[in-house]
């Protein structure tokens, strides 16, 4: 596919993935430096189908996240300082030090929160389409799962319902083939998770995860389609994440994944490939990249600087926000 | 020689002099396998990764894909298909990764599991046990840290289980999976690297049995899973001033030990209860309300409780500490109980 | 200005002082200067002047209450003039927690309820006690097990009559508080902590005796007072510890202090409990200094006019009880100093000298020493030192 969308939107999702890239970069030796508690499931990776996905998105659109979400996060317009404190604790994190990694929300930006609970946002999402529909508004919602989340009870009720009800939802499978070490073939019982989408009655496609431009044209149209209230659609993205399950899992996930199909996925790098096409076809240059990097390094420097500063929230916090006021 | 000596007890599984409380169950595990040929394992991850914290490394290789099955992350599955083959004449040990998870699966647990001995006149016999983990301390945040016994302990037909040694898990997960009824089998995350010793040969724990872990005369803690060893520390703590605490592990709370409670209650006259559920509603108020029906006589002071504060588990290291029970909050209520705080 | 009147902090080591009594009542005039109160603190019964002018507007504790230092115990102010916010609460209403304490209190004046815990009340069944007649140690008066054994105990101990009901004897109720408090505080302490051990030997007070007469003109013509035996055992003391100056000592944590100044402590009965004034640089002083020093230590105890460094910083204390009457006793070391010299009375008795019966004036000579400091041994050789300077007291000349 050439590149039709304009060359201002394209560098601008390059830095956004490489800003994903180098945030979880970070993070994971902020965690080797026990400065990151509990465990943290970076996205490398996966960012083409986190930026494809929240570019065509409006600040108010909303987005329900997974626990590898941190790249979902970024894309959808959070700031670093802010995301950087709530990993490390600090009460100027998004949560007030409250969530940690797995529970980032910015509901000023949309994000209606990650979740720890695999296909535990999905309801969530279509109860936020529910409200966009009786409030008559054309937002949207972006609801985020992972493979393993679509045998989960709730992937079911969820895509029935917001089939029923034709609720502006678009259900984005980050389909990086293994949850935690089972591959999708001994979990899933249909060859393409899009093919689960006739069972509700509602569009489905698979897609390359990794060409982020592909990502953000099919999304747009299912975007279209919800604000115009044509209902929900199922975009399986395919993907594939160069880290493990998480920060503990042993080898990066080489005791269930093998080294050549590690080497083959990342030949096919979502950044990799947008650089490349952009050398060839948007004139990037040695120089726009250099500077570019250097302002993702400074943007990150700056909120790992912010995180450092931020205090620990007193012990009194502990027993705050259990309600609203 | 003794090169030979090593090699054999490795064959026989292990048996090494202390061992972790990760292999205690696992070594447990493929005995119970060995021994009844229609055991079978279901959980998440378990087969070729062995389980998140390696309780079923191994197993997958010699026992075969049909009695170790890895499912997809479906904890309603997990348990529904659990409780079908263990009625149908399949003892199965299902694990839910974290307790957290059980939530997913409350109905099949509460309505289905719980109840279908009793919904059939006794007809149905399910050998099951759930095993899963609980606890915090470690950053895991709110929907991977929590304690949640009391919310089991309140639905009729479920036993439950939960061990504070290595040498406890052995002996009570053998009596749990040859149990022909259902049982919650909780772990304790942070017990998980503990070591422990265990004797040569074969060993069952009854349960409803407590255990008390150290004696004394001043006041009686009673606890169970992981903050037993707290308690224990608080009473090292309290013997430097004089004060000798009595530590009861629970083991199991369904059934519950009240004899030796009673007993305890009686020489001590003081009570404190420690659980890293929330204090309300905690098991803590259920053992309260026990002990002051059957040994009101003979209480000194009001029965302390304490838990987790009321509030979900935060993530920020000093947040964490503050919400759940540590040895000063043990301490402190053993010092009141006697009315020295 | 309000001014705002605290606990003063009259010691170094002073943490709380108790009110022994207002010379001024609410509503009076005072001046800046005037004796305002009287307070009692480890050692002394101390005056302490109005620090401002004006009304005694309100009084925030009462006599016989004890008061950490720097805590606000008065106000004065000019009619009229605002008061602190404190002021305005009374001190009865618990400032921490309301409701349980308040209504318990309000519930203990008027009704007769008693609180007990259940295990207390067992016991009390058992072995016939009236709950009525204790009072409870818990919170909110809460009678609990420790109450009703030590109660049981005093029945035992005093053997009284039938069970049901058995009742505590009458009598008077003295409240330990002034100088008898901390008397019981500090002895107590000193019996449970210092690994006491006693020694005693008879001493011939003959030439005491005689050395006494021969010098009571010259020391009433210098210092104009009475030379007494007690005097004479002040420069005994203190030229013994001279020379035993392990004696001279007091522990502190794992080290002992061996100290640089010998100040000797003499108990002093009055009329509400023990003091001890201090003759510093014992060793230092003549016996007419001795003897002046200390007649005016115990004229100003009588009239309650001791400083706080009249009575600190003593390393020996000497208790002559001859006086009273008795012959022998072991005295409690006085804290935390190591060791205390009992003196009883002189009696004139029989004893073998040189294998043939003399009458001699005999004085028995106690010692208490501090076990973790000294041993039997070292304490020994101390205690003869002292009986072979009294036996010979022109040794005190070397």
């Amino acid at each position: 596919m050439a590149l039709q969308t304009d060359k201002i939107l394209c560098l601008k999702m390059y830095e956004q993935m490489l800003t994903i890239r180098r945030f979880e970069e970070k993070a994971i030796e902020l965690f080797e430096h026990n400065l990151i508690r509990g465990n943290i499931h970076p996205c490398i990776g996966q960012e083409a189908v986190s930026v494809g996905a929240c570019s065509p998105l409006r600040r108010e659109d909303f987005m329900v996240n997974t626990h590898r979400g941190h790249g979902n996060c970024i894309a959808k317009g959070a700031d670093l300082k802010l995301m950087m404190a709530e990993l490390l604790g600090k009460s100027t994190g998004y949560c007030k030090g409250k969530g940690g990694s797995m529970h980032i929300a910015d509901f000023e930006g949309g994000n209606l929160g990650a979740n720890g609970i695999v296909g535990g946002g999905l309801p969530i999402a279509v109860g936020a389409g529910v409200s966009i529909q009786n409030r008559g508004t054309d937002q949207v919602v972006a609801c985020f799962f992972g493979d393993g989340a679509t045998n989960q009870g709730t992937f079911h009720e969820s895509l029935n319902l917001a089939a029923l009800w034709k609720l502006p939802v678009i259900f984005l499978c980050e389909n990086n083939l293994y949850a935690l070490s089972t591959p999708v073939r001994e979990a899933i019982s249909v060859s393409k998770i899009s093919d689960r989408a006739m069972a509700y009655g509602i569009p489905g496609m698979s897609l390359d995860g990794n060409d982020v431009l592909e990502v953000y044209a099919k999304m747009r149209e299912a975007v279209e389609r919800a604000r115009a209230g044509e209902g929900p659609a199922l975009l399986d993205c395919v993907t594939y994440r160069f880290f493990g399950h998480f920060t503990g899992d042993p080898g990066k996930g080489i005791t269930y994944r093998s080294k050549e199909e590690m080497d083959q996925w990342l030949d096919r790098c979502p950044i990799k490939r947008l650089r490349e096409r952009l050398i060839k076809e948007k004139g990037l240059t040695g120089e726009m990249e250099k500077t570019m990097e250097a302002k993702v390094k400074a943007t990150i420097e700056e909120a790992v600087q912010f995180a450092n500063e931020s205090p620990f929230p007193p012990p009194e916090e502990a027993t705050q926000d259990v309600f609203c006021p | 020689m003794i090169q030979g000596m090593v090699q054999g007890n490795r064959e026989k599984g292990n048996r090494l002099p202390e061992i972790t409380f990760v292999e205690s169950l696992r070594m447990t595990l493929k005995e119970e396998m060995e021994r009844d040929p229609s055991l079978m394992l279901i959980g998440e991850d378990i087969g070729r990764y062995g389980g998140i914290f390696g309780v079923t490394r191994g197993l997958l290789e010699e026992f075969g894909f049909h009695r170790v099955r890895s499912t997809p992350i479906s904890e309603s599955a997990i348990i529904g298909s659990a409780l079908g083959a263990a009625m149908t004449g399949v003892r199965t040990v299902a694990e839910i990764m974290y307790v957290d998870f059980t939530t997913c699966a409350m109905d099949q647990i509460v309505n289905q599991v719980a109840k279908m001995s009793y919904m059939s006149g006794g007809k149905a016999k399910v050998p099951l046990v759930i095993r899963t983990q609980e606890g915090g301390g470690r950053g895991n945040a709110a929907q991977h840290s929590q304690s949640l016994e009391a919310l089991f302990l309140h639905i009729p037909g479920l036993k439950i289980v939960m061990p504070s040694t290595p040498y406890d898990a052995r002996g009570l997960l053998k009596t749990a999976i040859r149990d022909d009824n259902p049982v919650m089998f909780i772990e304790h995350k942070l017990l998980y690297a503990t070591k422990g010793l265990i004797p040569d040969g074969e060993y069952l724990i009854p349960l409803g049995q407590a255990d008390l872990k150290r004696k004394g005369k001043d006041a009686t803690i009673v606890t169970i899973s992981y903050m037993v060893t707290k308690a224990l520390k608080a009473a090292a703590r309290l013997a430097e001033e004089g004060i000798e605490a009595e530590v009861i592990d629970l083991r199991t709370l369904v059934p519950l030990d009240m004899d030796t409670l009673l007993q305890s209650v009686h020489k001590t006259n003081r009570v404190v209860i420690v659980h890293e559920g929330c204090r309300r509603g905690g098991i803590g108020a259920e053992i309260t309300s026990r002990i002051q029906e059957e040994a009101f006589d003979y209480l000194d002071a009001p029965i302390e409780r304490v838990g987790a504060l009321d509030v979900p588990i935060p993530y920020s290291e000093p947040l964490e500490n503050a919400v759940i029970p540590d040895e000063e909050d043990i301490v402190r209520a053993v010092k009141k109980v006697l009315y020295m705080a | 200005m309000a001014t705002t009147v605290i606990m003063p902090k009259l010691g170094l080591t002073m943490t709380e002082g108790t009110i022994e009594r207002w010379l001024k009542e609410e509503g009076d005039r005072v001046e800046k200067g005037e004796p305002l109160l009287e307070i009692i603190t480890e050692k002394i019964n101390f005056q302490y002047e109005s620090p401002a002018s004006g009304i005694l507007r309100k009084i925030l504790y009462h006599e016989g209450e004890a008061v950490a230092v720097a805590t606000p115990i008065a106000i004065i102010a000019e009619e009229g003039e605002a008061l602190p916010e404190f002021a305005a609460m009374k001190p009865e209403v618990p400032l921490e927690a309301p409701g349980p304490a308040a209504v318990e209190r309000e519930i203990k004046e008027p009704s007769k309820r008693i609180f007990v815990s259940p295990i207390a009340k067992k016991i009390a069944q058992e072995k016939g006690i009236d709950l009525a007649s204790l009072k409870g140690s818990g919170p909110g008066g809460r009678i609990i097990k420790i109450d009703v054994l030590k109660a049981g105990e005093k029945v035992l101990a005093e053997e009284v009559r039938p069970p049901i009901p058995a009742r505590e004897p009458h009598g008077k109720l003295i409240p330990l508080k002034g100088i008898r408090k901390i008397i019981a505080r500090r002895m107590t302490e000193s019996f449970q902590n210092i690994p006491h051990f006693y020694l005693s030997l008879e001493v011939d007070m003959s030439a005491v005796q005689d050395l006494r007469e021969r010098l009571k003109d010259e020391v009433e013509k210098r210092a104009k007072v009475r030379l007494t035996l007690t005097d004479i055992l002040v420069k005994v003391a203190a030229s013994g510890l001279k020379d035993h100056p392990i004696i001279n000592s007091r522990i502190d944590g794992d080290q002992i202090h061996l100290l640089d100044e010998i100040n000797i402590g003499v108990a002093i009965a009055l009329e509400d409990g023990l003091i001890v004034p201090v003759v510093h640089h014992a060793d230092q002083k003549s016996l007419a200094e001795i003897a002046s020093t200390l007649r005016d230590l115990t004229q100003r105890a009588r009239e309650g006019k001791l400083s706080l460094e009249d009575v600190g910083g003593g390393t020996f204390t000497l208790s002559n009880m001859g006086m009273l009457g008795i012959d022998k006793f072991s005295a409690i070391i006085n804290p935390p100093e190591c060791s205390i010299l009992g003196v009883g009375r002189t009696i004139e008795k029989p004893v073998v000298q040189g294998g043939e019966i003399r009458i001699k004036p005999m004085a028995w000579f106690s010692l208490s020493s501090d076990h973790r400091i000294v041993d039997g041994a070292t304490a020994a050789l101390f205690l003869n030192h002292i009986r072979k300077i009294i036996e010979n007291p022109a040794l005190l000349l070397i």
